[in-house]
């Protein structure tokens, strides 16, 4: 009984998601790529700080390594198919994190998030200066946005926006799936006992720098696909999207919708869009809604809108409440 | 004195007073560091706020002894407010809320500076006293840039003359080595949070205060300014006063020496500086590991 | 054949000396408490042996094979358990997440990316079993941080010997609860513990004897006596040390005094 209501529900879901350009026009379909995008970018983030408390705040350079790599792969190679590109930013944000990882999975709390910092600050630097690599402040732009290619069946033409729309849908929507499934594994056990006890893992036999390193490298890959599909979307990567600032604004989303819980960062990437949107549309402050709204949600819900709900549902007597993070 | 030796000393004086500049920003942060353990991602948007209450005095009274005062003391007042309202509800939340926050609080006084006084530079002139040189021994030294280092000394002696001579100093200096001690001694915490809050921020007030008519007050002051100082406090080592001196001034040098000669790499080098340090020593130069 | 052995041991905890040349030999298959004043430097045995922290000088040797310095992780693989005077659990997962994670291990099953943990039936089951045996079925979904405190010393104990050790190390299993908890955790020791080794750390004397085949007995960092539950008993220079500590308002034992 329970299996078939989850079925409807995701049979729902699916539809829904196959209308909303119908619904909504091509103006929202866009809107909701970038919030994929974003709630992508998030959750790949909430992996590393929410399940394992790997505190990143330099999350940006992976995002980067995506859009970097998506873009000159496409720039460079000929012929270079779409899912190759975004192939290609998921190894960069991979392979990124790999070097990074022998130094920051050692390091814990605020140190780390320091190296982060430190490491993003450089990384923007860079990203700025080795113009002939990264265009600088103006970027990468003008790559050729390959069709999706079936050979001998079939070829999409991906500068078709409603095209890209379900492009991205499927490689967003895949890229969320794995990463739940990630956390669902033995070993996603293993990361949240990380998060909790790390003394505790490394006494029950499981190695605790070779784990964190996984999952930053996992969080690592994810965040490059997100930087990939930004590249394509926007079909232009420059060093701004690569800066600390751009670090923060996951970091925000997944702590708003709630932190180590699954559907957090895809409830805070939607809050934060809609509010962002609005606040765009209605007034000339954008900042200020955005750092009032902050505020707000911190002050009220310390554990994001998910901590928020659990906290009520504990009220109301249906689940015991849980220790802050 | 020939003009070589001029250069080097004039460019050492103009690093020594951005030093101890970024000394008053830094020496709060890591003073909130110590004591509550909260990285305030707002303070130097609380120097950049001091540096505009600052402007906004004089072009009001067109006393800059008076806003010189009043600034700082104001802009401390400002993050008490933020400590007693904002803070201290979501003590016990976590690093992560309190970032958030933080940022939040960054967010909206860089909009408020931008809504209030908007986006243009504003200039403020040093106050006559302190214009032009003084000669000594065939060097020139402008007045204002050694009153600044002057005045640094002068608050940084009032800290130290805090820290080691009062009770309050005292428990301060105990609750950041060892918080739940003076938990278990009675004292009224939150208060002395506040309190100390307020002196971190009132430290970064007077740094944004003296610092304006050197720089022009703008909406970038805080991003500039956060960025140097977080560098510090990074490289230094949380909670250490000691060493967050010793890496503001070598850094203020750094940075007028080394725009000098590699101009182009000056900003930089800072960054792969700390990120040097950081790979060695995870907790800086003069901090001790935090256990989690 | 011994199974553990410590070889001169020492050990400071920068300058502060905690261990001074412990010699410490246990043998395969018996039950050894060590007992000792708090601050003797029991715990930091613990932690030199199981690798918490690495022995400033000196030696120690698991199933005749040297292990000095190695880190907790390898331990366990090796055989060795470990429970913490400190409760040491995951809290904000329930106790069943708890014990399957230990059951994990003890099945090597660490990077397996590619089955969901709920779906490993053996796993769950062997789970389910182990916390039956605990006794702890009623909160089996409770947050390992909602338990009462002797419901989370019994799920911190059984956390130590899910892995199937050879060798247990108990750090105060018992400290803090009551009589009836305390004789409740002895039995669930000795009924778990059947057939392995076991070194335990002890304040109360009657778990003390009616656990340990053998007793050491710590001191200010050194091993005044080892040896069976009578003789140390009668043994002068224990008595001396702990009678000369108690004239002096120190301490005896935690629940005798
Ligand atoms: N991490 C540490 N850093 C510094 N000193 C420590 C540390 N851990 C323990 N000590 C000191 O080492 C000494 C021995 O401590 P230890 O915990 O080993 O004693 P114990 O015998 O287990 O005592 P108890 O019966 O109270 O558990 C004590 O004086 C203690 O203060
Ligand atoms: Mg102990």
């Amino acid at each position: 009984m329970k299996k078939a209501i989850k079925w409807i529900l995701w049979i729902i879901l699916g539809i829904g998601l196959i209308l909303i350009p119908k619904i909504f026009g091509i103006y929202y379909t866009n809107f909701f790529v970038s919030l994929a995008i974003m709630a992508v970018f998030s959750q790949s983030i909430n992996i590393e700080l929410g399940y394992t408390r790997i505190l990143n705040f330099g999350h940006a350079m992976f995002f980067g390594m995506g859009g970097y790599g998506a873009a000159q792969a496409l720039a460079l190679i000929p012929g270079m198919p779409i899912l190759g590109a975004v192939l290609c930013g998921m190894l960069g944000g991979g392979l990124l994190a790999l070097v990074l990882s022998p130094l920051v999975v050692r390091v814990s709390g605020m140190a780390c998030a320091m190296l982060h910092v430190a490491f993003n600050a450089l990384f923007f630097m860079l990203a700025m200066k080795l113009r002939p690599l990264t265009g600088g402040e103006d970027g990468i732009s003008g790559f050729p946005i390959p069709p999706f290619n079936i050979p001998g069946i079939i070829s999409i033409d991906m500068t078709n926006p409603l095209n890209f729309y379900y492009f991205a849908v499927a490689v967003l929507g895949i890229s969320m799936w794995l990463m739940w499934y990630f956390t669902k594994t033995p070993f996603g056990q293993i990361m949240i006992g990380i998060r909790d006890n790390p003394k505790r893992v490394n006494y029950l036999g499981f190695k605790v720098p070779e784990s964190r390193a996984l999952v930053y490298i996992v969080g690592g890959s994810f965040a490059g696909v997100s930087g990939s599909m930004y590249a394509l979307f926007q079909n232009l990567f420059s060093s701004d999207a690569t800066s600390g600032l751009n670090s923060f604004q996951p970091v925000l989303m997944t702590m708003v919708g709630g932190i180590g819980t699954f559907i957090g960062p895809i409830i805070g990437s939607a809050f934060f869009s809609v509010v962002e949107e609005l606040a765009r549309r209605y007034t000339e402050r954008v900042e200020l809604v955005m750092g009032l709204t902050l505020i707000i949600v911190i002050l009220f819900a310390p554990m994001g809108f998910m901590g928020l709900y659990r906290d009520l549902k504990a009220r109301w007597g249906k689940a015991p409440s849980l220790p802050k993070i | 004195m020939d003009p070589t030796t001029a250069m080097y000393v004039s460019q050492g004086i103009h690093g020594l007073a951005y030093g101890m500049i970024l000394f008053l920003v830094a020496s709060g942060v890591s003073l909130i560091i110590g004591m509550m353990h909260i990285f305030n991602l707002a303070h130097a948007g609380f120097f950049m706020l001091s540096a505009y209450f600052t402007y906004q005095f004089v072009a009001w009274t067109g006393n800059f002894w008076l806003a010189l005062l009043l600034a700082p003391i104001a802009t401390g007042f400002c993050g008490m407010l933020m400590e007693r309202f904002l803070l201290r509800p979501l003590r016990g939340s976590g690093v992560i809320g309190d970032l958030i926050l933080t940022v939040g609080v960054a967010l909206c006084i860089d909009a408020l500076v931008k809504v209030i006084w908007g986006t243009a530079n504003k200039p403020l002139s040093k106050p006559p006293l302190l214009q032009g040189m003084v000669h000594f021994a065939g060097l020139d030294y402008p007045y204002y840039r050694l009153f600044v280092i002057g005045l640094a000394v002068v608050v940084l002696l009032i800290m130290a003359l805090l820290l080691y001579k009062t009770r309050i100093g005292k428990i301060v200096r105990a609750a950041v080595s060892d918080n739940d001690m003076v938990n278990a001694l009675g004292i009224n915490i939150p208060l002395l949070f506040t309190f100390v809050f307020g002196v971190g921020i009132w430290l970064a007030g007077v740094a944004g205060a003296a610092i304006a008519p050197i720089l022009s007050v703008f909406p970038g002051l805080a991003l500039q300014m956060g960025m140097d100082a977080f560098i510090v406090v990074a490289v230094a080592g949380f909670g250490s006063l000691r060493g967050a001196f010793m890496v503001s001034i070598l850094f203020g040098l750094m940075n007028s020496y080394g725009v000098q000669f590699i101009s182009q790499l000056a900003p930089l080098s800072m960054f792969i500086f700390m990120a040097i340090v950081m790979i060695f020593f995870p907790h800086g130069f003069f901090g001790e590991s935090e256990e989690e | 054949m011994n199974i553990l052995e410590t070889k001169g041991l020492f050990h400071d905890y920068s300058g502060l000396e905690v261990l001074f040349d412990v010699n410490l030999q246990i043998e395969e298959g018996e039950r050894h408490a060590i007992i000792g004043p708090n601050g003797a430097g029991k715990t930091t045995l613990f932690n030199t042996i199981t690798g918490t922290c690495c022995p400033s000088r000196g030696k120690v040797f698991f199933k005749g094979k040297e292990i000095t310095g190695y880190p907790p992780y390898k331990l366990t693989r090796l055989g060795m358990g470990r429970s913490f005077q400190l409760t040491s659990t995951f809290d904000r997962l329930v106790t069943f997440q708890n014990v399957r994670l230990a059951v994990l291990s003890k099945r090597g099953i660490r990077f397996n990316l590619f089955k969901k943990v709920d779906k490993m039936t053996d796993v769950n089951l062997e789970t389910l079993e182990i916390i039956k045996r605990i006794n702890l079925d009623q909160e089996i979904l409770v947050p390992a941080s909602l338990l009462s405190y002797g419901k989370h010393r019994s799920l911190e104990i059984s956390m130590a010997l899910a892995t199937n050790p050879d060798l247990i190390l108990l750090d105060e299993p018992t400290a803090g609860m009551s009589r009836d908890e305390t004789h409740t955790a002895v039995e669930m020791i000795k009924r778990l513990t059947a057939g392995k080794t076991v070194v335990v750390i002890e304040h109360d004397m009657d778990v003390v004897f009616s656990l340990a085949d053998r007793i050491t007995v710590l001191h200010y960092g050194k091993i005044l006596a080892t040896g069976a539950p009578d003789e140390i008993r009668n043994n002068q220079a224990v008595k001396d040390a702990y009678l000369g500590e108690s004239e002096n308002g120190g301490i005896t034992t935690r629940h005798s005094a």
